[in-house]
């Protein structure tokens, strides 16, 4: 059976038709290209390089910055776009978010003019892969800790530490590093071959396994000093990377959450018991509907917050409410859509599985699911519960 | 010098299809799609395009959603498009092939891609009428055609095989399935989609006269039914079952 993205209050007619028009482009590429080869990609914990090079040449990488080779795309568009993908798996949607929103972004925004025209052209293409390294080992929910720092040595930056949780991290050529200079949180530009550093790929997940995720080491490894970030100092840099990268999850998790959907639809119609398509249960319909719900209600609400990003009028917490609701039940439709498919819910003929192993990530990372709540807490009532110090 | 390639809007394959009242039920359709045979067409007259055979127009005649198949053709990359806006489902193909080679004219075109029928009518008569209506070359069964010079060189299935065939202008190619399938479009067609405009015009606008339909149609009807299949179980069966395959089935 074709895919039939459920979109019950047509929630699509909202879209422009060039929206439209990409969402059916990117749509046809995970059909044809990322669905047939996604479990092996999984199997052997590979990225295939041929999505890199057809991401690139669809022209969906930065999609929603301007100049310098990038698309130019509206925020609807960008969410559209990470839905699609992730509809394929959060690993693809993983490497164009952290592409897209945690690379391109900071240097599209605080970089210098040399660093924009030099980087994002090759960026936007796909033929340079970036990653974001900001996470340390010990240091998750609290970046400002952090404990990787920069040293002026005159004619160069010397940086120090490690970062950990780096989606890209191994296939990328150039890294956007968070570091202390001076006690001050910097953005500094590392490129692959820099001396003193390396990128170890983390082995063993049982989750984004078509990702790949890396630890960046630096070790005395020195910096020109024209790859510092000038544009902006502080944990504003990383944060403002974090608000896109998060908008496009709550778009994406809407992705996974359809393809959970329709396989649960389409399981259950087919498969009898008791001589009848257990869809014709009342316990799996209360589950259908449940699912059909959950999926309009983010829908709606991923919808109208693209529309307060095009317009400029939202604040972070906004999204944070997006991000932690559309995670939250995408991973709960996974979980019951993989209940819906009895046994052969745990195998890869199925994506619910995975994706419901991709789901567990999604939650935590780009700010876990807590976290947000924190977010929320603190605009509701005004006292920041991470350091228990008003705001 | 301008390449024109015709692309009719047919229900999707996947799509449902009712029938009320004697007729297909269009309103019942959830998805309208250009017919797969028109998209090899575009294909290969994107690549004649590309090898610098001349500009490219999109030509459709049908109603208004049928536009949207034109956006999506000037993503991939055609120059310009012309929509006869008209309601064809009476029309016998005489009239639709009169429609679309006064289209033709209109454009300048004298290279015609088309599919080798359309994924609803299967009527196969489009290209050919119009070729004769142009007083051109007509090529069927195409998979493959390529710019020489002033000519063009087309692949195409023969009796006894794979044959090339070179013609000169004016010309109709009609496309079977072939080996490239249309490309997808990226961004930045999308964005330029966007901006070019869509000749809309009648089949008066364009000055043909078309005549009555000579062709009435009585009604349309959902295919019968399947028989069920039929269950054989046991060795015993066997030579019932290899009787039944080569007589009846004509399989073995």
């Amino acid at each position: 059976m074709p895919f039939d993205a459920l979109d019950f209050y047509d929630v699509d007619s909202l879209l422009t038709e060039d929206e439209r028009m990409v969402r059916d482009m990117v749509r046809d590429f995970v059909d044809k290209d990322v669905l047939p080869e996604i479990e092996h990609a999984c199997r052997d914990g590979v990225f295939p390089d041929e999505w890199r090079v057809t991401l690139g040449e669809m022209g969906v990488l930065g999609a929603p910055l301007k100049g310098y080779g990038c698309p130019g795309l509206s925020y609807a568009a960008y969410g559209v776009i990470c839905r699609e993908l992730e509809r394929g798996d959060s690993g693809l949607r993983s490497f164009a978010s952290v592409q897209g929103s945690l690379a391109m972004y900071p240097i599209w925004d605080f970089g210098s003019e040399d660093q924009k025209n030099y980087y994002l052209p090759k960026m936007a293409s796909g033929e340079w892969i970036g990653c974001f390294g900001l996470t340390e080992p010990d240091y998750g929910s609290n970046p400002g800790d952090m404990i990787t720092k920069a040293e002026d040595m005159g004619d160069h930056y010397l940086l120090n530490g490690a970062k950990m949780w780096i989606t890209n991290g191994s296939i990328a050529q150039l890294a956007v590093v968070w570091a202390k200079l001076d006690g001050v949180i910097r953005g500094f530009i590392v490129e692959k071959d820099d001396e003193g550093f390396s990128a170890p790929e983390m082995k063993g997940k049982h989750s984004l396994k078509a990702s790949v995720t890396s630890e960046l080491v630096f070790q005395d490894c020195k910096i020109p000093k024209d790859r510092i970030l000038p544009g902006v100092k502080g944990l504003r840099g990383p944060f403002s990377c974090l608000n896109n990268a998060r908008y496009g999850i709550s778009w994406g998790a809407i992705g996974s959450a359809q393809a959970c959907f329709d396989s649960a639809k389409e399981y259950s119609l087919s498969r009898i018991q008791f001589e009848h398509p257990i869809a014709s249960y009342q316990l799996v319909q209360n589950k259908l509907s449940w699912m059909l719900r959950e999926i309009t209600k983010a829908q709606l609400l991923a919808y109208h917050l693209s529309q307060k990003k095009d317009s400029g009028d939202w604040i972070p917490e906004h999204i944070s409410l997006a991000k932690m609701n559309n995670v939250d039940i995408a991973l709960e439709i996974a979980r019951v859509a993989r209940d819906i498919h009895g046994a052969n819910g745990i195998l890869d003929e199925y994506p619910v599985m995975r994706h419901m192993a991709n789901l567990e990530s999604v939650k935590t990372y780009e700010g876990t699911h807590d976290i947000h709540n924190l977010i929320l807490g603190r605009y509701i009532t005004g006292i920041q519960a991470f350091t228990r110090e008003t705001s | 010098m301008t390449i024109a390639v015709l692309l009719k809007q047919v229900p999707d394959t996947t799509a449902k299809i009712t029938v009320s009242g004697g007729r297909v039920d269009q309103s019942s359709v959830a998805k309208w799609s250009t017919s797969p045979y028109d998209e090899y067409a575009l294909e290969y007259a994107l690549q004649l395009k590309e090898a610098g055979a001349g500009d490219l127009v999109a030509i459709t005649c049908g109603p208004d959603r049928a536009a949207k198949m034109l956006t999506d053709a000037a993503a991939v990359g055609v120059d310009s498009m012309l929509h006869v806006v008209a309601d064809t489902t009476e029309m016998d193909s005489k009239q639709i092939q009169s429609i679309l080679a006064a289209a033709i004219e209109h454009c300048g075109a004298d290279v015609v891609l088309c599919g080798k029928q359309a994924a609803d009518t299967n009527s196969g008569s489009t290209g050919p009428g119009i070729a004769s209506m142009m007083g051109a070359a007509c090529v069927g069964m195409v998979s493959e055609v390529m710019v020489e010079g002033d000519s063009f060189s087309a692949l195409r299935a023969s009796s006894s095989g794979n044959e090339r065939v070179s013609v000169s202008r004016p010309c109709l190619f009609a496309f079977d399935k072939a080996s490239t399938e249309l490309r997808r479009p990226n961004v930045k067609g999308i964005m330029m989609a966007k901006r070019k405009v869509i000749e809309t015009v009648s089949a008066s606008d364009l000055g043909i006269d078309m005549g009555e339909s000579q062709v009435i149609i009585e009604s349309h009807d959902s295919p019968p039914e399947k028989p069920p299949g039929q269950k054989f179980e046991g060795a015993d069966s066997v030579q019932t079952v290899v009787l039944k395959l080569r007589e009846e089935a004509n399989v073995i």
